[in-house]
């Protein structure tokens, strides 16, 4: 199997604090909206009206005279751009304004050019667009509406044997709304080109990926553009897409000569950088009397855009969960006069776990049988039953049975609408859940200096996970260092390159690139040993970097100073790069394991209100090797708000005649604030994952899995009434 | 001050449109000659250069741009600058003493009561006024009074325990 990697412990694992940390208590820390530039001009977009149809005539003649106004693009004099390239991750950016056609409402139909933001947004506010409407496409079970497959299907066994074989069967259709991952940092960027050179400051999670498209679409060297993202202000996939607007001000800032500034209106976040789209779900199960599954179906349609790709991913983890013979899922997408998806934080599997969790827990009740107990007697913890390969580690057994201590489980009255508190009916519900392993390429350079400090630089970008911190910490280790001595430097193209954040892949992905550069760097240093020198002859893995020497591993009185290595060939400074490597070994018959979780929740309902809150939250991860242990509990905390959102407020409103975003500001979008927050507890559980050295699995979305089903089920545990269809508001808690 | 707004030409005279304000930030006098329709936020951001005071819906909604004007919270995207003339403004830049970083601020560091960080100043801005009126005294009171501030990354249990250490410490 890949070893494991033997020198992390020292600081990986502590909870230190955020090394950017100063920064952002501070103020000081640099987002894309931060950036000015000398000469700089503003640009606004100006969305479209109508959701189908045509420009028939943009008059911007009129705004040239107002004061301020330097240019206004539109679909006629936009530069024509190249298509643009497939980059690994994010479906390619539909190139904007390059002709008359409408295919959503809110399309980005002109730019405004202007000296300040308040001129450039008064003339937008006036230009007059005349439309050639058609009848937009916005019913899903419309006539016209186009199919597209989504993640692929899959079957095994025989799930109609499996149904016929059951002693219990439950089946049900489940919803869940669009939901709009609103990052509060606003979106935008700053973008200036120096002839065929081109920089850009942007919001964007994946810097290479804005890098390849950018230099494609405009047909500069890739060599030529750069990309800075030291600060991005949330994004939960908000910024993995390369959205039009960074095109826009690049295709503006070329035009004019000069740098030019777009931010994105708060509004405008709810039409122009994707969202989660509408899911529905046909889950039927099946199960023997013992409550063994003896079938597992799960067929289920999502919506996109007109010229977009699917996002998908919402049956992705159905296969894999439980331990059943016969499973089939089906998945397809819907295209319609629509904005634009994307992914959200933990895309798909935060819909799909919300009907297969809440219909597990239906099966449960037809059972008779303790909802824990349930997922107890299925949950596949030894083999992925897909494949019949081992897993690299599982741990959502434990992940249940430590929640469940930590919760009181054994205390509840299974009965529905069995606990009162004087008014309040209160209710438990569980729900399983994992994430998807996703493990995009990554690499990084490590530098050790002759002052015994070192650097650590990499084109990643920190959404506020704690990539700065947590490659320090394994860095730190790697080298023998203190975090302070490392300084790790993110957010720029010209470093190597590094996948976006996102998919919870950017920590294994870039502390197993990290693992390697330091490898290499133990290389270079004993390539520097001369024939005397006790370390003379052995190999990368029989040193270990401590207290600013070299050391045998297996002897550390034998070593050599780093800086004497460094000064004895007139160097002052040692690089090396690494990059993340295919696993080995043993490793390579397993199945890379996701993150797993078991999510506990207790509310409280006013039935004559219809007022719910949610009072408790016990959430336990298996995430693998935890590489800091507060920040860690932080993302598993952070996505529980967002679980909370998602179960109870988030319901981005489309108006079915016209396709308008119908709540499309915070004051309309409800999403939880802080007082919709109960104390939350958080345990980890596992072992480092066996399939990297470094044995870490992604924490970022995982915690937002299973949340929106056990809140349901505890309102069904509470109430008798089962939710099926998010959010779950007022109307359907009304006694 | 006229307000005057025309569509269809030049403007003949600068004082249809600009208006001065003469007020104090963190402590520095600063006058600003600023298009009427300049907000506070956008004052403070680009004529003063202070960006730490984040605007995240320009609305109203979500508390990025919390500042304090005479010592009181509010939201600089919905206050214009000419309002702030004759008045002192305090903003994440003037938060920390000369003495070094404010408690909240220490206290947001040591309870990771942040991820991305850009509600943050917002956060601590108004967590610096929640303590001055007395509305830190329990945690219900903490989560009701902070709810103006959205945290997108979800840190408020973390905010919470931070006000809280702050609180406490200041009995």
């Amino acid at each position: 199997m890949t070893a494991t990697q033997p020198d992390l412990g020292t600081w990986v694992g502590k909870g230190i604090d955020r090394v950017e940390g100063p920064h952002k208590v501070t103020g000081t820390a640099p987002y894309a909206s931060d950036v000015t530039l000398p000469g700089m001009l503003h640009a606004v977009v100006v969305t479209s009206t109508i959701a189908a149809g045509s420009i028939v005539k943009i008059d911007s003649s009129a705004l040239l005279t107002l004061p301020g106004v330097r240019a206004v693009f539109t679909h006629e004099n936009f530069p024509r751009l190249n298509t643009p390239t497939q980059v690994l991750f994010g479906e390619a950016p539909v190139v904007p304004m390059q002709d008359a056609r409408i295919a959503f409402h809110g399309q980005e139909v002109a730019l405004v050019v202007a000296d300040t933001p308040q001129e450039a947004t008064e003339a937008a506010r006036l230009l007059e667009i005349t439309y050639a409407a058609e009848p937009p496409l916005l019913d899903p079970a419309g006539q016209r509406r186009e199919t597209l497959p989504s993640s692929p299907d899959t079957s095994r066994g025989d799930t109609d044997a499996g149904w016929a074989a059951a002693d219990v069967r439950v089946g049900a259709t489940y919803r869940t709304p669009e939901n709009t991952n609103n990052p509060l940092g606003l979106m935008g960027c700053v973008a200036v080109w120096d002839g065929d050179h081109l920089e850009i400051h942007d919001s964007t999670q994946g810097t290479i990926a804005l890098r390849t498209i950018l230099a494609g679409m405009f047909g500069v060297p890739e060599s030529g553009v750069r990309v800075r993202v030291p600060y991005l202000g949330g994004g939960f996939g908000a910024g993995l897409n390369q959205w039009p607007y960074k095109i826009l001000a690049a295709g503006a800032a070329r035009e004019l000569g000069v740098p030019v500034k777009l931010m994105l209106t708060r509004p405008q976040m709810f039409r122009l950088v994707g969202h989660r789209p509408n899911s529905e779900h046909q889950v039927r199960l099946g199960a023997a009397r013992d409550g063994g599954l003896t079938m597992i179906e799960h067929r289920a349609t999502s919506l996109s855009s007109m010229d977009f790709p699917a996002v998908g991913l919402l049956t992705s983890g159905t296969p894999h969960l439980y331990d059943c013979a016969n499973v089939a899922t089906v998945e397809r997408t819907v295209r319609l006069n629509r904005r634009y998806p994307t992914s959200m934080r933990a895309p798909g599997e935060a819909e799909g776990n919300w009907a297969v969790e809440t219909a597990m827990d239906e099966l449960a009740h037809e059972l008779g049988m303790d909802p824990l107990d349930l997922r107890l007697r299925n949950l596949a913890t030894e083999r992925d039953p897909a494949t019949g390969k081992p897993w690299s580690s599982n741990a959502v057994i434990e992940c249940c049975r430590v929640g469940a201590e930590l919760f009181g489980w054994s205390r509840r009255d299974p009965r529905p609408a069995s606990t009162r508190e004087g008014d309040l009916l209160i209710g438990q519900g569980m729900a399983a859940c994992g994430f998807f392993a996703y493990m995009p390429m990554s690499q990084a350079r490590v530098t050790i200096y002759a002052d015994g400090t070192a650097a650590v630089r990499s084109a990643a970008t920190d959404i506020g996970t704690g990539t700065y911190t947590i490659i320090t910490q394994v860095a730190a280790d790697l080298l023998g260092l203190h975090p302070q001595q490392v300084d790790f430097q993110l957010g720029d193209s010209d470093m190597p390159a590094s996948a976006h954040s996102g998919g919870s892949g950017l920590a294994s992905s870039l502390s197993n690139a990290v693992i390697d550069a330091v490898s290499h760097l133990r290389g270079e240093l004993l390539a520097l040993a001369g024939p005397d020198s006790p370390l003379h002859g052995l190999a990368p893995d029989d040193v270990v970097c401590r207290d600013g020497a070299l050391c045998r591993r297996d002897d550390p009185s034998a070593r050599e100073p780093i800086a004497d290595l460094l000064a004895g060939s007139g160097l002052v400074e040692l690089a090396a790069d690494g990059r993340l490597r295919p696993p080995e070994g043993a490793a390579r018959d397993m199945v890379h394991a996701a993150a797993y979780g078991a999510r506990f929740v207790e509310v409280a309902i006013d039935p004559m209100i219809g007022r719910l809150r949610v009072r408790r939250v016990v959430t336990v991860t298996d995430g693998g090797r935890i590489l800091n242990k507060k920040l860690a509990r932080s993302q598993i905390l952070g996505a529980t708000v967002g679980g909370i959102g998602q179960a109870l407020f988030e319901d981005t409103l489309t108006d079915p005649g016209t396709g308008r975003v119908a709540n499309g500001t915070f004051g309309d979008y409800l999403v939880a604030v802080n007082a919709d927050v109960p104390d939350v507890e958080v345990a980890f559980v596992g072992e480092p994952d066996r399939y990297t050295p470094s044995g870490t699995k992604g924490i970022g979305e995982i915690g937002l899995v299973g949340v929106a089903a056990a809140i349901g089920n505890a309102v069904f545990h509470a109430t008798g009434r089962r939710a099926r269809d998010l959010p779950i508001t007022v109307d359907q808690l009304m006694m | 001050m006229k307000t005057t707004r025309t569509t269809t030409r030049v403007p003949s005279a600068q004082d249809l449109y600009t208006v001065d304000v003469f007020t104090v930030v963190n402590g520095s006098p600063m006058q600003w000659r600023v298009d009427t329709r300049t907000t506070l936020l956008e004052a403070l951001r680009d004529t003063a250069g202070l960006t730490g005071t984040k605007r995240g819906c320009d609305q109203g909604a979500c508390g990025a741009c919390t500042v304090h004007v005479d010592g009181k919270r509010v939201l600089s995207c919905l206050t214009l600058a000419a309002q702030a003339d004759g008045r002192q403004v305090t903003t994440i830049e003037g938060l920390a003493g000369d003495d070094g970083p404010h408690p909240l601020q220490e206290a947001f560091l040591r309870h990771d009561a942040f991820q991305c960080g850009f509600c943050t100043p917002g956060q601590l801005m108004s967590a610096a006024c929640l303590l001055r009126e007395g509305r830190a005294g329990s945690d219900a009171a903490i989560r009701e009074y902070m709810s103006g501030n959205l945290c997108r990354c979800g840190a408020y249990d973390n905010i919470v325990a931070a006000i809280r250490d702050v609180a406490k410490g200041a009995d």
